[in-house]
């Protein structure tokens, strides 16, 4: 190929208000109802994760999460913000999934079989491996839930785990001719990807939950220094330094060991898939170092699955787990069997992992109850629950509990108006109330990125734009402030439903042609050089989305045209008595005195040119006095032949 | 409400107007708001039932340090109180109201900024427009022009909301035409429940019409808003789209809902603007302003009418449009939205048909504007637009091949011949002689956006007229599409679905046989070792829906698609893919098998050696398969097996009869243990056709009240999906009414014995099968639905045993036990009948369990409290508004009083 690929950087220089070429990536960020306000720390929120980008002209879904606080349509996003009639599959051009947790991914069968949509979903092959358990798990819980409409059925999970392109790490995908994206290593739970979008010279990053620091059984997020324009992050510990999970996870054991050797049980609700499995290696590792024999159990009969998906996808653990894979793989467990109900009622202490993890129904809630009455037992919360679950109750303090299932008068503590605690007797009730005896301990095993964190990734990726999402207003303010201190960039952390528009100024590749360069060269121009930019004459030809420039001979050659010269032609006239040829020589003899440097000519057919300009003159066949005079010139010379006409 | 919620709110208050107080979560103040909706919505009048909610909003909306969540809560819940014209009067005479929704109060304290705060005002302004006294507020204060800023705010929610409320005011406050009060009040003749609902005042909106009609405030806000529409619809520049956009969708909802007078002052306002917007061509507006004249053109009465004539030349106009782009939108929309005047139909026909017409080279459209179809041609060079464009075109072509004749410019079957050319085209088996645009063509050919549309358009075209002359070239072109390596997941399973529709509407599939049989194997058992999951799925699941296609040349001559066509080759290939490595592949094809088998078992067949094999194969999977889903597609396997042998008229051999019974009791031992909820929940309505065999006749009314109707009973061919939620209703016991059950005519005294004994016989023939196990089992599990299940049907059948009008066929029933093993279930059922004393057991001798007598156990189990329980949802007490109180004063306390609880603070990160 004659021609060699330079970048002709468009950016703007100086006043960006004189930028012609710069274009207009708009980011829509709706996290849509969830509410980032919060009273000291608790009211952050968690679900529907869902935001909406265009970006050259593509819109892209990022993440469908639901909230799980909600039982009716609030817990999905409302797609009609969208847009209407349902037609999604026309307005989108893809949705990319981050991870499986239902935040990220509740909504997506309901989006893709209930309100409509057809068109590609993206997520990783981990994912769209463990995501239809805990659809599943979750569906469960709605089923349990009398007076549920408007869920999905687990024939819709199916079909919409069908219509899932699975994703490679680094593997760019071509969505279509114009949009491209990449999956790159989040950390934070099995699968869990950031994506790399693309179209033409416009990018943005998405995040999803990530983790800057490897743990246990996975590896610490990582990206390219790919400069997107921008960059989406999570900011979930915005302003949090975390202390070390390792701390956690020694607390975490310690609290089990010292529970087992006194003779108690521990229950640790869990839903089906993710931090159980992390906690499961913690538990399986401690057990074979200090030799313990108390039972550990699993209860939902997912066990085997889940490890079969741990054992298929060791490839997304991390270095150790893929090391020591062949002499023995961590997720074999060997202390851990499956549960049955009667063990509940077994003597002595044990661990129980039981779904569902918010302890709101199923054997979660009924090992709890068997266990509640007893100090020596412990409850370990390992992840936040909902309002309006028992999770939710005990984590914040309350002690009596009003269950459902006995027949009884009760004496129900209340306080009147005067703030004086008083009792009354409770009209016919199904409840009663239990007494928890039981510790309670709570202990986040979530693994996201802390402010530290979230530094470092913008440090890996150089972003030109940072926003900022799923996180709390007041501290992402913080660490908004933080971000343009140090990088110096903008940084958006749009509320929810609201707009953020980012203006770029991409840079558009040109091809140039090898004989322009050698032309230039010729004329004595610097080798060419990326790093300086300098100007180029040629003739810009705008084929099959690319750009060249090429000289002007190749243009007409390559585009099959013919030459043609536009010559541009005036007649002034002006009163001179003296005879033409006279007049002509006074003109001549003027420009020459004015248009020094230029080539002029008095030729004998009594033309005078300049350069290509040529001159002639005439009388008037009424007025020998008025002399008309005739010009022509090209279109090279135009700045020349207007000023001297 | 409730006393004990009554006591608790002073102290709830009291801690959501402190702020810097914690609340439970994000979504707790919704719930409250829920909460008092709720108890307005019954006719309870806030202030007088919680007289702490006014010192409460009086509290918070002068702090400004108060968090702007509760803030937004309290502005809602000051509209909700604002909602009766008593609320109203109070809140204004303590001057709360004017404070609360001071827009400049708030923009001072630098809380306006704050989105939460502008949708709180809206939303309380929105509940608290339902009478004249806040309508003249509303005036008074000139929110109307707040409102109508507020519609282009940056926020979507707060720009909808406010939209929502401007559209609310005017249809609300709407007079009524005198035809509108006739037909109004005959409807609530038909159904009048008088609930005094403050918010919901249906009921005076009569008085209310009466008393707007010469209201000079409805006039003013009319006016106001009307006006706004007139000068924001058209974009002054381009950053304006947004505003015009707002206003178009404002319109649109005034429009649908607006009454005559209304109505037509706002089209006589708008008229002109809506005119220079059309002529103004912009594209993004196409579709909103394709709503609007939609809408205004559905409610048009007469063509002499001018407005109308002009929304008709609009919408003409909007059909004339320049851009292709714009134009098939536009023509999308009127068919979409349902237009039926010959005149834009017909034209809308033409432009969608039109990309087909260019691309396949069928004559579709007999004339069309050259300009026009040189502009699509350009257009459909392009790749994107061109993909775009005819996505349109296909999703529109089933719905034209259905309309009249008139409006047609070709037969249905030309478009059906066109669909069958563009998917040729994207697969690229199309002659190039036959292609129209061979450029175009190259666009789209291997793409499957454009497949998909086009299978999906032929799927729907299966019922257009003339489709079946095309029947052959529908089966070639699918078969093509199935053997395509190239083809993706998506596209086959479209492929497949096309298909199993086609074969359904074919008459004749012996004609087919030859075209179909070889090449559908083939292509069957290939894609059956597909690598990817996906698309084994798609063909196990065809060959499922393939068993349940019958067609009939004559009404006495049933045949069955997947027999005439694959004849005995399905069986296998399934069997085959019971080892799939997939779970989802391992259950549709269970699923398939029982589609498959579903004639034979019908004819009451005798056994094969292959039936036999697959019945040892699905219990290995029942009790072996690590995976649910396969788990409950087994179950679901021999319900339906044991659903036709129940309704099977003809006699069933012998060896089929006794193979089933032996499986249904490893099905109901193994399934009743199984850890997954729903192999359990499809166990007990296997355990439900077993009591309904075994009870015919004897059982009573049914008592499960909550099945309100009884369904028929399934048909093989439209079996519950395998993972259908478990249905009560997909299979109940048959019912029979009291008076033919409890009828013992005299005159039959003789059949008495043998009934008693019968009663005695089915009884211990359900103990004997496991039923009766299974349903103890059930009552005790952890999970809700199988408990549920469980107890309703223990309910019905101690019912059944208790309504023996005869001590002696009671005696006699009474005499059957069960046996109750030591642990597990057997352990819970005998701890609740430990609680009864008078409980008899019989212990054995070689383990811990124990017999105890069926009637006896059902009578003590405690049934009817236990279903009233299970009835309910699982999380009610502690979705309660009693709980949601105590949780938002529980988690006050454990930030402000250290030492009660867990010093760590919850990290709301993920679930």
């Amino acid at each position: 190929s004659s021609l060699r690929r330079l970048q002709a950087d468009s950016r703007s220089r100086g006043d960006r208000k004189n930028t012609g070429n710069s274009r207009v990536v708009y980011c829509t960020v709706s996290h849509f109802f969830s509410f980032f306000f919060s009273l000291q720390g608790a009211g952050q929120d968690v679900g529907r994760s869902c935001i909406l980008v265009s970006i050259g002209g593509k819109n892209i879904m990022l993440d469908c999460g639901m909230h799980m606080g909600y039982n009716d349509d609030r817990r999905f996003p409302d797609f009609s913000y969208i847009t209407q009639n349902g037609r999604l599959t026309e307005f989108l051009d893809c949705v990319i999934i981050s991870h499986f947790h239902l935040d990220h991914c509740g909504a997506l069968p309901y989006m893709s079989e209930m309100v409509g949509y057809d068109g590609p979903i993206y997520m990783t092959h981990p994912t769209k491996a463990i995501c239809p358990i805990l659809l599943e798990d979750f569906r469960k819980i709605t089923v349990d839930k009398k007076g549920e409409t408007n869920f999905f059925t687990s024939q819709m999970i199916k079909d919409c785990m069908k219509k899932v392109i699975p994703l490679n790490l680094h593997q760019t995908v071509q969505v279509d001719d114009e949009l491209e994206i990449k999956a790159y290593y989040a950390g934070h739970v099995l699968g869990a990807a950031m994506v790399h979008i693309k179209v033409g010279s416009e990018s943005v990053v998405y995040t999803g939950d990530y983790n800057m620091t490897p743990d246990r059984h996975l590896g610490a997020a990582w990206i390219d220094k790919c400069r997107p324009d921008i960059l989406i992050s999570e900011s979930t510990y915005a302003t949090t330094i975390r202390d070390s999970k390792r701390c956690r996870e020694r607390d975490f054991l310690k609290k089990v060991h010292e529970t087992i050797e006194r003779g108690g049980k521990v229950l640790i609700p869990v839903f089906a898939l993710g931090r159980a499995q992390e906690l499961c290696i913690l538990l399986e590792t401690f057990w074979e170092r200090m030799n313990l024999k108390a039972p550990i159990y699993f209860s939902t009969g997912l066990t085997e699955k889940a490890n079969h998906y741990y054992k298929l996808f060791i490839t997304w653990t991390n270095q150790k787990i893929r090391k020591t894979f062949v002499q023995r793989n961590m997720f074999e467990f060997k202390h851990i069997k499956a549960f049955d109900r009667s063990y509940a009622d077994n003597p002595g202490p044990m661990v129980v992992f039981a779904t569902p993890g918010m302890l709101h129904a199923g054997q979660s809630l009924q090992i709890f109850k068997k266990w509640a009455g007893n100090e020596k037992n412990m409850v370990i919360m390992p992840g936040y629950c909902v309002q309006g679950t028992i999770g939710h109750k005990i984590l914040n303090g309350q002690r009596k509990l009003e269950m459902e299932g006995r027949l009884s008068l009760t004496k129900k503590l209340c306080r009147n108006n005067n703030n004086k605690t008083c009792s009354h007797q409770g009209s016919e009730s199904n409840h009663h109330l239990l007494d928890v005896k039981l510790q309670v301990e709570y202990m986040s095993f979530s693994a996201h990125a802390d402010a530290k964190g979230i530094m470092q990734l913008i440090r890996m990726a150089e972003p030109r734009n940072m926003l900022l999402v799923h996180g709390e207003a007041a501290k992402m303010e913080f660490l908004k402030g933080k971000i343009e201190q140090e990088f110096n960039i903008n940084c958006y952390m749009p509320a929810n439903g609201e707009t953020e528009t980012v203006t770029t100024n991409p840079s558009v590749p040109v091809d140039i042609s090898l004989n322009l360069l050698k032309r230039e060269m010729a004329l004595g121009g610097p080798l060419p050089d990326t790093k300086k930019p300098r100007t180029m004459h040629g003739t810009l030809i705008m084929k099959e989305n690319s750009l060249r420039l090429v000289s002007p001979e190749q243009a007409l050659k390559e585009l099959g045209l013919n030459e043609h010269q536009l010559r541009f032609t005036c007649r002034v006239q002006l009163q001179d008595p003296h005879s033409d040829s006279d007049t002509l020589h006074r003109i001549y003899t003027h420009l020459k005195s004015v248009l020094k440097g230029y080539t002029i000519q008095h030729l004998p057919d009594s033309t005078v040119m300049v350069e290509s300009i040529v001159i002639k003159l005439s009388s008037s066949a009424e007025d020998p006095n008025t002399k008309v005079l005739l010009l022509s010139w090209s279109y090279q010379v135009i700045d020349l032949s207007y000023s001297q006409c | 409400m409730d006393r004990e919620c009554v006591a608790l709110l002073p102290r709830v208050c009291e801690v959501l107007a402190e702020s810097g107080k914690s609340l439970p979560d994000d979504t707790s103040l919704e719930k409250l708001l829920d909460w008092f909706t709720g108890l307005a919505k019954a006719g309870a009048s806030l202030l007088e039932v919680c007289p702490c909610l006014l010192e409460f909003i009086s509290t918070v909306i002068y702090n400004t340090d108060a968090d702007p969540s509760v803030l937004s809560f309290t502005l809602k819940l000051t509209g909700l109180m604002a909602a009766s014209e008593d609320g109203f009067k109070m809140l204004k005479e303590c001057s709360i109201l004017r404070q609360a929704y001071d827009i400049q109060h708030w923009q001072d304290a630098g809380l306006w900024e704050d989105p939460c705060i502008r949708i709180g005002w809206i939303q309380g302004l929105r509940s608290m427009l339902q009478h004249p006294m806040a309508l003249h507020f509303l005036v008074e204060t000139d929110f109307t022009r707040h409102l109508l800023q507020l519609q282009t705010d940056a926020s979507l929610f707060v720009a909808s909301a406010a939209n929502q409320v401007l559209a609310h005011i005017l249809v609300f406050f709407q007079p009524l035409s005198s035809d509108d009060v006739e037909k109004k009040e005959e409807k609530e003749m038909r159904t009048y429940a008088c609930i005094k609902a403050p918010i919901a005042m249906d009921t005076d909106i009569e008085h209310l019409a009466v008393a707007m009609e010469t209201s000079h405030e409805y006039i003013a806000v009319t006016t106001a808003i009307s006006d706004h529409l007139k000068v924001s619809l058209v974009p002054k520049e381009n950053a304006q789209f947004h505003q015009s956009l707002q206003s178009l969708k404002l319109l649109a909802l005034l429009l649908a809902q607006a009454k005559p007078p209304l109505e037509d002052t706002l089209l006589r306002t708008v008229l002109g603007s809506l005119e220079a917007l059309v002529k103004a061509e912009y594209s993004q507006l196409t579709l909103p302003l394709m709503d609007v004249l939609l809408t205004a053109c559905s409610h048009c009465n007469t063509d002499e009418h001018v407005t109308d004539q002009t929304v008709s030349c609009l919408l003409s106009s909007m059909l004339d449009t320049s851009k292709p782009s714009d134009l098939i939108q536009a023509a999308a929309a009127v068919l979409r939205r349902g237009h039926r005047d010959i005149i834009h139909s017909a034209k809308a026909v033409g432009i969608l048909l039109l990309p087909l017409d260019i691309i396949t080279g069928q004559t579709l459209l007999s004339t069309h504007s050259e300009e026009q179809r040189f502009s699509v041609e350009e257009l459909l060079k392009s790749k994107t637009s061109c993909i775009s464009m005819l996505c349109v075109s296909l999703m529109n072509t089933p719905q034209i091949t259905l309309m009249p004749p008139d409006f047609l410019p070709c037969p249905p079957v030309t478009v059906v011949t066109a669909v069958l050319s563009l998917l040729r085209i994207c697969s690229g088996h199309a002659p190039s002689s036959s292609i129209g645009s061979s450029k175009t063509c190259r666009n789209i050919i291997g793409n499957g956006k454009v497949q998909r549309c086009g299978l999906e358009a032929l799927t729907a075209l299966s019922t257009s007229p003339g489709g079946k002359e095309k029947m052959s070239e529908v089966f070639t072109v699918l078969i093509q599409y199935l053997q395509n390596p190239d083809s993706d997941p998506t596209v086959i399973q479209k492929s497949y679905q096309a298909l199993v529709k086609w074969m359904g509407v074919c008459t004749d599939i012996s004609s087919m046989r030859d075209q179909l049989t070889q090449d559908l194997l083939e292509v069957v058992k290939k894609r059956m070792c597909d690598m990817h999951w996906e698309v084994r799925d798609s063909t196990v699941e065809f060959l499922g829906q393939l068993g349940g296609v019958c067609t009939s040349t004559k009404p006495d001559q049933v045949v069955c698609v997947s027999e005439a066509l694959l004849g005995c080759s399905t069986v296998p290939l399934l069997i085959e893919a019971l080892c799939d490595s997939e779970s989802y592949v391992r259950a549709s094809t269970i699923s398939a098998l029982a589609q498959t088998l579903a004639h034979s078992w019908q004819q009451g067949a005798a056994v094969t050696q292959e039936q036999t094999d697959i019945v040892i194969r699905l219990l290995d999977i029942l009790s072996n398969d690590t995976e649910g889903f396969a788990r409950r597609a087994v179950v679901q396997y021999f319900t339906a097996w044991f659903s036709s042998y129940s309704s099977n008229t003809l006699p069933l051999s012998s060896s089929s009869s006794s193979l089933l019974m032996k499986s249904v009791h490893s099905v109901l031992s193994q399934g009743s243990a199984d850890l997954d909820w729903e192999v359990k929940l499809h166990t007990l309505q296997l355990a439900q056709l077993l009591l309904d065999k075994a009870l015919p006749g004897l059982q009573g009314s049914r008592l499960d009240s909550d099945t309100h109707t009884t369904p028929p009973t399934p048909s093989l061919n439209n079996l519950p999906h395998p993972y259908a939620v478990g249905s009560d209703q997909a299979y109940t016991l048959h019912t029979h009414t009291g008076a033919q059950t409890h009828t013992d005519p005299a005159g039959e005294g003789g059949c008495r014995e043998s009934m008693e004994m019968d009663l005695a016989d089915a009884v211990h023939s359900l103990v004997e099968q496991g039923v009766v196990s299974a349903l103890l089992s059930g009552l005790v599990d952890c999970d809700r639905p199988v408990g549920l299940k469980a107890c309703r049907l223990l309910r019905t059948l101690r019912d059944t045993i208790c309504l023996q009008d005869t001590p002696a066929a009671l005696a006699t029933a009474t005499r059957v036990a069960c046996e109750l093993p030591g642990s597990g279930w057997g352990r819970e059922i005998r701890k609740i009948l430990e609680k009864k004393c008078d409980w008899s057991k019989c212990e054995s001798e070689e383990d811990d369990s124990v017999c105890v007598g069926v009637y006896e156990a059902l009578r003590s189990l405690g049934l009817d409290e236990k279903l009233a329980i299970l009835t309910q949802s699982s999380d009610h007490v502690h979705n309660s508004p009693l709980s949601l109180l105590q949780d938002i004063l529980s988690t006050s306390d454990t930030h402000t009083q250290p030492g009660t609880q867990p010093g760590q603070e919850v990290i709301v990160d993920c679930y």
